[in-house]
């Protein structure tokens, strides 16, 4: 059996003004003990997991490079002690173009890792500027041709739009300057004001700048215009790919495929239960020194729930939900269960349907909400 | 008991007052519950009735009193609610009683609802003995209000007991004024059964409890009684008083109040105002009735939920059985689907029904705008009665339309007549009288049409005056208004709930408002929403809903979906809160802003 595993690193330099992630900045001095109890989690969960074959792994935060080469690698190593990893393993590693140099990249690329996704957000410095981001346009450019003079031969970035200041010339721009870096993958998310960010103190202050609700929409047209154009697919609501550099470590959210958290806040699932750790990092840390368990919150789903996750998180993908599988894993019919809402859908031009797959048009991905909250049965 | 040791006697009194608390310390002198037993106003029985503070429900209990020559008085309290709406509560409540107490406010003085009582109570006979409550204030002033008492109701308050119901001053001489003054009941005993059922309510195991004064005659457990006015029979299980929980007696004798129960499980056999007579021996003549129930405000009721549709019918029919002042009949809307167009009295009643159902029964309701009844004039000589503006017939047909009106009675401070009179021309009031009740208080009265009173006279009659009016109307007369039916359409579509009747001068104003507060309560969806405000065929106020641009959650953090699905549940929540009228998802509250603009 195959598993995910997902590695949060809890530390960045600086927090992001949107950003309202399980990541903390200021807190180096925890690093080191971090990544002691972190060690400690992969050495007991690997136990555990002895029989599962691991071919994706995430390390995410947070900003992992934040982390010296030596803590990183030390990570990297327990890993690979403790797991049985597939040898064609996707093993992705989030970078910050500010905090990654030569030596730490060709480590990591040493050791294993062998997809890097650099937040680059914006290639306009003053909008990276405004947003919190710690790089400029340079030092982005520069980290993704290091990055490929290392070696790395599948590399993703995030942009972002919607941004306060940003226009749709600014979009245009970063999306160009992407393309032109010939990156594999490209992540591309709408901003949404968070509760608890810097953005949300603004906004609520009246100081945010966001573009309005037409601007925002155009932009968002221009990425789905825009990133097939240039031969990048949209696998997933926010996902674009050249063919065969789809991350496979991502579409496991969406496919309903078990992976295992390990880290402060690392959410797992495991068929049917989902669980996650404490997401304080002092509390992690002197949790596992206590030899007590990390989590913190575990459900397990139950009939009804477990299908309508399978579906709504299905049909963030291009391919959406297999019916076939749907009838066999569940032994229920579809459309028994959902096909009073599919007719009303398909009226609004929100979904389609062919022999097997039911998926959501251009325009359901667009109101990929309105779509989903239909799914839940109560 | 002999018939002469007995008193049957209400209390009238404005909200506020301090009706409940003399209640309960009349309950609490006598020893008819020991102070562990006393919970404030033990009366007031619905917890709605204890939140807002008011008497919905007319509620009995029986005292025992030994009076200053040394004998045993049994004295049945029966409680009457003191709002507007519910003067037929009051009016079935004081068919039982000889006598009232008349409790004002030492400070407040005589408001509008005490005075329109205590006009029902005279016009029954019955003995009125004022009460002056709260004089422990430091704001009493007991000689001017026994003034007002004299000069405006024309009582004689030389005997008017001085009371602090709060901290227990003239209790006693409440009790003394009641023996010595309300007269004993004058049935005769030895007469055939004839008793007055002047409410009753539904219990799980005993079927409908009938509450009852028996005029002449007795009640015994076993015998076989007979419903006048509906002709059921059924044998007595079970007869007894309000102490005031339901208590078992042998027998209620003649002048007595208690209840009596018979495994009636029709609520409808039980008819309020109806006379039960001894089936073996019976009389001839019911008791007259008194004064009929006629709804004055009707709103349609739905379910959110329209598989709740039998469960509205159940609550409702149940709610009657205790409530004979509501009506309902089944209705069809294009809008909302199945429900009920519901009669009620007033707007507190309206609003104290939907609560109950709401919370007793636990259903979620669509309410639309309330409408009174209008007597519509057809050019083909016909008249038909209508209360459900989508049921106005086409203008063309339509010679003219009558409109009940009301006379309006507003008591309040000198300081505030300006903004009254002010308020009541804007509604269509015609002046009628002002009268100087005291150095400031005045009384004014307008001739007023219905349908503006209902729509939100009271609440700016309170902001405008710092809350110190108060009001009663009641139904004179119909009159002709130029009135027309303002649509309005969603997406091009008539919602039919949506439609009201509004005077023709009104209407463009009203449309504008109408439509600019639907466009705050309608949330954006995939595609833009015009609302019109129309009447005929001319659109008279346009707004628009734009667009939403688009809804995709992004972000999904290391797998974190748990999270998502909380957003899609809350999302999916409020979506279970609209209704799907066409193509458009209307929330619940918009169908009720047509009773509130602000």
């Amino acid at each position: 059996m195959n598993l995910g595993l997902y590695i949060h690193i809890p530390f960045c330099q600086k927090k992001c003004f949107y950003c309202d992630f399980p990541s903390y900045a200021n807190i180096e001095n925890l690093q080191e003990s971090y990544v002691t109890a972190l060690r400690r989690e992969i050495v007991a969960q690997g136990g555990l997991f002895s029989e599962y074959v691991v071919d994706t792994i995430y390390i995410g935060g947070g900003t992992p490079t934040v982390l010296t080469t030596e803590l990183l690698k030390q990570i990297i190593d327990a890993v690979k002690k403790n797991f049985v990893i597939s040898p064609d393993v996707e093993w992705t590693l989030e970078a910050n173009p500010g905090t990654i140099d030569e030596k730490k990249l060709v480590t990591l690329f040493q050791s294993g890792v062998n997809r890097l996704s650099f937040g680059v957000q914006s290639f306009n410095g003053y909008l990276s500027k405004k947003i919190g981001r710690i790089h400029n346009e340079q030092q982005a450019i520069d980290a993704i041709h290091l990055a490929k003079r290392v070696g790395f031969q599948n590399i993703s970035l995030d942009l972002m739009y919607g941004l306060p200041e940003q226009t749709i010339e600014d979009l245009k721009e970063s999306i160009v300057k992407a393309v032109e870096l010939e990156v594999q993958h490209i992540s591309i998310y709408g901003l949404k004001v968070e509760e608890g960010t810097v953005f949300a103190k603004l906004q609520e202050k009246n100081k945010l700048a966001l573009p309005s609700e037409e601007v925002d929409e155009a932009m968002y047209e221009l990425v789905m215009y825009a990133l097939p154009q240039a031969g990048y697919h949209r696998y997933e609501i926010s996902n674009f790919a050249r063919s065969g550099f789809e991350s496979r470590h991502n579409l496991k959210y969406w496919e309903n495929k078990p992976y295992l958290g390990l880290g402060a806040a690392a959410h797992s699932y495991l068929e049917p239960k989902r669980f996650s750790n404490v997401s304080k990092v002092k509390e992690y840390i002197e949790r596992i020194a206590e030899e007590k368990s990390p989590r913190e919150f575990c459900e397990e789903l139950d009939g009804d729930v477990l299908i309508e996750e399978y579906c709504f998180l299905a049909l963030r993908t291009k391919v959406g939900i297999d019916i076939e599988k749907f009838n066999a894993k569940f032994n229920r019919n579809f459309f028994d269960v959902y096909g009073h809402i599919i007719d009303s859908l398909k009226v609004k031009k929100l979904m389609q349907q062919d022999e097997n797959h039911i998926y959501l048009t251009d325009l359901g991905m667009k109101y990929g909400n309105q779509v989903f909250c239909e799914f839940l049965l109560k | 008991m002999q018939t002469k040791n007995i008193r049957n006697f209400s209390i009238i009194a404005h909200i506020d007052h301090g009706k409940s608390t003399i209640a309960d310390r009349l309950i609490e002198y006598t020893g008819t519950l020991s102070k562990r037993e006393m919970e404030a106003q033990v009366l007031d029985q619905m917890d709605l009735e204890r939140e807002r503070g008011i008497t919905i429900k007319a509620q009995a209990v029986r005292l025992d009193y030994v009076g200053k020559d040394g004998e045993m008085y049994q004295i049945n309290l029966i409680d009457t609610p003191g709002h507007v709406d519910f003067t037929y509560e009051v009016s079935r409540s004081l068919a039982a009683c000889e006598g009232a107490l008349l409790v004002v406010d030492a400070a407040q003085g005589i408001e509008a609802q005490t005075l329109a009582n205590v006009y029902l109570a005279l016009e029954n006979d019955l003995e009125i003995i004022p009460v002056i409550n709260k004089i422990d204030l430091p704001s009493a002033e007991p000689e001017k209000v026994k003034q007002e008492i004299e000069d405006v109701i024309g009582l004689d308050t030389s005997d008017a007991v001085l009371a602090s119901a709060k901290v227990g001053i003239g209790i006693e001489e409440i009790l003394d004024a009641i023996v010595a003054k309300v007269p004993a009941p004058n049935g005769d005993a030895g007469a055939p059964l004839s008793a007055l059922i002047f409410d009753s309510h539904f219990d799980a195991y005993k079927g409908v409890i009938a509450y009852v004064r028996v005029m002449d005659g007795a009640i015994k457990s076993g015998m076989k009684l007979k419903m006048i006015a509906t002709n059921k029979e059924f044998e007595v299980t079970e007869v007894g008083c309000f102490r005031p929980a339901l208590t078992n007696v042998t027998e209620l004798g003649t002048g007595q109040v208690g209840f009596v129960a018979g495994s009636i499980k029709n609520v409808k056999d039980v008819r309020v105002g109806d006379t039960i007579t001894d089936a073996n021996r019976p009389v001839a003549k019911a008791l007259p009735g008194y004064r009929g129930i006629n709804p004055m405000v009707y709103c349609g009721l739905y379910p959110v939920d329209s598989s709740d549709y039998d469960n509205l019918k159940d609550a409702l029919e149940k709610l009657q059985l205790n409530d004979a002042s509501l009506l309902f009949e089944p209705e069809t809307s294009i809008a909302l689907g199945f429900g009920y167009r519901c009669g009620f009295l007033g707007l507190l009643h309206m609003d104290v029904i939907q609560e109950r159902l709401e919370r007793e029964y636990n259903l979620s309701l669509i309410t639309t705008a309330p409408s009174v009844i209008y007597h519509v004039y057809k050019t083909n000589g016909e008249m038909i009665k209508i209360d459900n503006p989508s049921h106005l017939p086409p203008v063309t047909e339509i010679d003219h339309i009558d409109e009940p009106y009301v006379r309006a009675t507003v008591i309040v401070p000198n300081d505030y007549v300006g903004a009254v009179m002010e308020l009541s021309q804007e509604k269509r009031g015609e002046f009628k009288d002002m009268k100087y009740l005291d150095v400031n208080r005045v009384m004014v009265t307008y001739h007023v049409p219905l349908s503006e009173i209902i729509y939100d006279y009271f609440d700016r009659l309170k902001s405008s005056t710092r809350g110190y009016a108060s009001l009663d109307y009641e139904i004179t007369d119909y009159q002709t208004s130029k009135l027309v039916k303002l649509d309005i359409l969603l997406n091009g579509d008539a919602v039919d709930a949506l439609s009201v009747i509004v005077h023709k001068d009104k209407a463009a104003q009203r449309g504008r408002q109408l439509a600019e507060k639907l466009k705050g309560i309608i949330p954006q969806q995939m595609f833009e929403i015009p609302i019109q405000a129309a009447v005929g065929n001319k659109v008279i106020a346009r707004e628009t809903v734009r667009a939403m641009r688009k809804d995709v959650l992004a972000k999904c953090y290391g797998g974190d979906i748990t999270r998502k699905r909380k957003l899609l549940e809350k999302q999916k929540e409020g979506k279970k809160r609209m209704k799907s009228v066409g193509s458009v998802e209307i929330p619940q509250e918009a169908f009720m802003a047509i009773l509130k603009i602000d």
